[in-house]
């Protein structure tokens, strides 16, 4: 009888302390955004400790604003000759971008920083630059004048003025290494928000996929749609996300490399989802840049991310690999929803 | 000799043992789902200027218009709050992303201030249905 009391006991027990699933949460301040890091399981604060310090040694290496930073001091011997010593993460990820630029060419450049700086979206105040100093901010904008040399584990900026960003490849990057760390210390369930990226580790402690809002570019408190995620990262790009207005025009700040303004490509936002946390990042702000019709058949010509483009016409174009688990909420919002087949 | 109650006495529990424990079992679950709605009607909103709260405002609580001004912030800004929702009317930061943003009225909602390191976090349990927002 008494095992009888105790078995009934326990369940209501762990009920009533959140099911017996230990959580922890780190939120903070990196890679010039907000992140939070959110572990569930045995070792969830450890974990997510050690998570967090992977992220910001990583921006501590990545940042083109911290100054002892591996890429300010190739941005600092742009044109000088010196070729600057990387470590293995930054020169993967320098590679990596590279060869983004190859694929989609005219629609990435990791050496826009120029022109974002003529922006002023690096800065404190975002303004139209002058036509001449566009210009000579375009002239630097050439990734193949970044120059890898992956046997001496080195890499130079040919032209003085150049400069490298990593901010649309970053998170991406930090997601992926931030999961490693979290799988090394045998976490299974956890829920990565690196600047509203959203990284799936494993699924939810009770076996079901994440369920991630794609939210409204018009209106941040309603969402487009719901996407199931499990080991894989959705990364959304769009221009509403930083902008200002000049003479009643509004900029944002996605940069098109091909005319150093704003993209205007017909997409309001583009989400990427992908078990490659690092191409979903990349591909967001590309795919941004190239517009729907080129989005999509890039998306034909590969089997390794689904797409939830967001059409200037108010319509939602859905890759097919994503319609299990998909569901549509922006039809009040006046917005129609489009399965796309390959 | 000292007394000893009955139930003392006994080695093995008795029926009413097991009524008493099953009324505690029902208390408590009845319990637990009586907090779990209780929470569903409300919607807070945490305010963190680098790390330290510095304000909270139960939104389903408030019957008129707050403000706050949060001067220590490396760029001033004025955060308003009424009934079921909360924006940022105005801040000297650079960029203005934060005013962009408008009001938050949806838990799990937040609205961000970069320049600032500051967060207004919304939490209350309408956000059930999803577990993250991209975008």
């Amino acid at each position: 009888m008494k095992r009888a009391i105790a078995s009934l006991l326990i369940p209501v027990f762990f009920l009533l302390t959140g099911c017996g699933t230990a959580e922890a949460q780190e939120q903070f301040f990196t890679m010039d955004t907000v992140m939070s890091i959110t572990v569930y399981g045995k070792g969830a604060a450890e974990a997510a400790s050690a998570a967090r310090q992977e992220v910001e040694a990583l921006n501590a290496k990545l940042s083109r604003t911290e100054a002892d930073s591996l890429i300010s001091q190739l941005n600092a011997h742009a044109g000088d000759g010196t070729a600057v010593d990387m470590d293995g993460d930054t020169l993967e990820l320098l590679t990596f971008a590279k060869s983004v630029s190859q694929l989609l060419p005219g629609c990435f450049d990791i050496t826009i920083a120029p022109v974002m700086d003529a922006w002023g979206f690096t800065g404190e105040e975002r303004h139209v630059p002058d036509d001449d100093t566009l210009a000579a901010a375009m002239a630097l904008v050439d990734s193949d004048k970044l120059l890898i040399d992956e046997a001496a584990g080195t890499a130079r900026l040919e032209t003085a003025g150049m400069s490298v960003d990593l901010g649309a490849v970053a998170k991406g990057w930090a997601a992926a290494r931030a999961e490693a760390v979290l799988r090394e210390a045998g976490v299974t369930s956890a829920l990565l928000d690196l600047g509203r990226n959203i990284t799936a580790v494993g699924p939810k402690t009770d076996g079901t996929a994440w369920r991630v809002g794609v939210a409204d570019p018009e209106d941040d408190s309603q969402y487009l749609c719901i996407v199931s995620l499990e080991d894989q990262t959705a990364s959304t790009s769009g221009g509403y996300e930083r902008w200002f207005e000049e003479d009643g025009v509004r900029y944002h700040h996605i940069i098109d490399p091909k005319t150093g303004y704003p993209a205007d490509s017909g997409l309001k936002s583009v989400t990427v989802i992908s078990s490659n946390h690092l191409l979903a990042d990349a591909l967001s702000t590309t795919l941004f840049v190239a517009g729907p019709e080129a989005a999509l058949d890039f998306w034909r010509s590969r089997d390794d991310f689904e797409l939830v483009l967001c059409t200037d016409q108010g319509q939602l174009l859905v890759t097919e690999g994503l319609e299990a688990g998909f569901e549509f909420r922006g039809e009040e919002l006046g917005y129609d929803c489009q399965i796309v087949r390959r | 000799m000292t007394a000893r109650s009955s139930a003392a006495d006994r080695r093995r529990p008795t029926p009413w043992d097991f009524v008493v424990a099953l009324i505690v079992a029902a208390a408590a679950v009845a319990l637990l789902f009586l907090l779990k709605q209780e929470s569903g009607n409300f919607l807070t909103a945490t305010v963190v200027l680098d790390g330290e709260t510095i304000a909270q405002y139960d939104l389903t609580a408030l019957t008129g218009p707050v403000t706050l001004e949060v001067e220590d912030a490396s760029y001033p800004l004025t955060i308003q709050a009424e009934p079921g929702r909360i924006r940022i009317l105005e801040s000297s930061c650079p960029g203005l992303d934060c005013v962009h943003t408008g009001w938050a009225d949806r838990a799990g909602q937040q609205i961000i201030c970069l320049p600032n390191r500051l967060v207004i976090s919304l939490e209350g349990t309408s956000s059930g249905d999803i577990d993250a927002v991209t975008g």
